[in-house]
């Protein structure tokens, strides 16, 4: 994990983008929020022919639900991260010009009257950055706990098929169709998620 | 940055900073005022961003920075006052005294620390120490909400973009040569002065006042005759040529 921005001017398109492909993300976590609802009809439906499969749709419920929050989580963090990121970049920037000035004015008759606001500059600017690097390591923290879940829905969807392919004939076809679209959508979320980190590490 | 005094007496002085061969090319060139009291400073349109470190070096040589307690701004163009933000951070107990109508818009440039005082459209007058300092309106001259400054012991205004004229790097920081001057000048009013109207408003008000110095936010300064000069000038241009 990177600890700090390494280009602070690029550093606040890029965090404001991976807010933006989170939507995505949201949008395949309802999907397997609705493929759950319809698993857990078809699991009632069925009775004790696919009784194995129960607890497999309540994985399913909480993944999207605990998916749902950490895009929530995700975005919100994203968004503070490029706050605090151009919030960065001005303090930096500020700190350069009462440098420039200082430098300036080293025979001036008042130029000592600068030194505490140049000083003053200098610590805003270096509490900006270790408060973005704060957010930062939030950030790739919750990214990292978003892929662990993918992670755990890939075992989970293996583990379905096999359970998909000994449920009874008339329920086959529809568990492994609760599977596959499971699966995509873990996929989809985990390149989703890898994006995002690739943003952010640029 | 190029500093010349203005006009220096027991209870002030006025000082013009400009002409600064550091600045930024396509940067348009800028004169910044101070006025120095006894106790206090006044900065007249401070200057753009990326004048900032230039201006606040060049102003520490003659005074410490504690004493500038206010600053003002006759509009709200980036050239004026875009280093409004860095400012903040430098005086933040200062006060800004900038037109009402700008507030929320010059709060843009950041505005956090320092008080804005908003002057109202008939203009006021302050006063810091000795000296009395008055805004006097010059709306639509270019800005819809605009001010000029004067100070009527040293007999100076400053005149904000009214009598700007674009000129060459290095050139003369007073008017020499007003008859030469003119062609510098013309485009820029009759481009963005919008109103004859307006116009005639403010050469009214400013017929009045006993000026030595007319001292524009750009180009160079005028003294005494040239000042009448540039008035009846102005006042025969056609301005707000931009419709065709």
């Amino acid at each position: 994990m990177q600890s700090g921005p390494r280009n602070s001017a690029h550093f606040f398109i890029n965090a404001a983008t991976v807010a933006a492909e989170l939507s995505v993300v949201l949008t395949e976590a309802k999907n397997i929020s609705l493929e759950a609802m319809n698993a857990k009809a078809l699991v009632a439906r069925a009775g004790d022919n696919v009784r194995t499969f129960k607890p497999i749709t309540d994985f399913m419920v909480e993944l999207a639900n605990d998916t749902i929050w950490l895009v929530k989580e995700i975005n919100r963090e994203a968004l503070t991260l490029s706050r605090n990121s151009l919030a960065d970049l001005h303090s930096a920037d500020a700190h350069e010009r009462f440098k420039k000035a200082q430098e300036r004015s080293k025979t001036a008759a008042f130029g000592d009257t600068l030194d505490s606001i140049a000083q003053e500059a200098s610590n805003r600017h270096h509490q900006q950055t270790m408060q973005l690097r704060r957010h930062m390591r939030k950030l790739f923290e919750l990214l990292d706990e978003i892929e662990s879940r993918m992670l755990a829905a890939n075992v989970v969807t293996a583990t379905s098929r096999l359970e998909a392919a000994t449920a009874a004939d008339s329920y086959q076809a529809s568990l492994e169709g609760i599977v596959v679209k499971l699966e995509k959508a873990a996929n989809r979320i985990k390149h989703i998620a890898s994006k995002c980190r690739h943003s952010l590490e640029r | 940055m190029k500093v010349v005094k203005l006009h220096e007496s027991r209870s002030h002085e006025w000082l013009v900073f400009g002409r600064d061969e550091e600045r930024p090319s396509k940067i348009i060139d800028t004169n910044q005022y101070m006025i120095k009291t006894t106790n206090h400073a006044i900065m007249l349109d401070p200057g753009g961003i990326e004048l900032f470190s230039a201006m606040l070096a060049a102003v520490v040589h003659h005074v410490p920075v504690q004493q500038i307690t206010h600053l003002f701004a006759s509009h709200q163009d980036p050239d004026i006052i875009s280093s409004l933000g860095l400012w903040d951070k430098t005086l933040p107990h200062a006060e800004l005294h900038a037109p009402w109508l700008w507030e929320g818009f010059l709060r843009h440039f950041g505005c956090n620390s320092i008080k804005y005082n908003p002057l109202p459209d008939e203009g006021k007058s302050i006063r810091l120490d000795e000296v009395e300092l008055q805004f006097i309106p010059a709306h639509y001259m270019h800005s819809s909400g605009n001010f000029s400054v004067y100070d009527p012991q040293a007999k100076i205004l400053m005149s904000g973009d009214i009598g700007a004229a674009l000129l060459p790097d290095g050139a003369p920081l007073f008017v020499e040569d007003f008859d030469a001057h003119v062609d510098k000048m013309r485009l820029f009013h009759q481009r963005w002065m919008p109103s004859n109207r307006a116009k005639k408003d403010w050469i009214r008000r400013v017929r009045q006042l006993d000026i030595k110095y007319m001292a524009p936010q750009h180009g160079a300064i005028f003294r005494d005759r040239d000042v009448v000069r540039f008035l009846d000038w102005l006042d025969e241009l056609e301005v707000g040529t931009g419709i065709a």
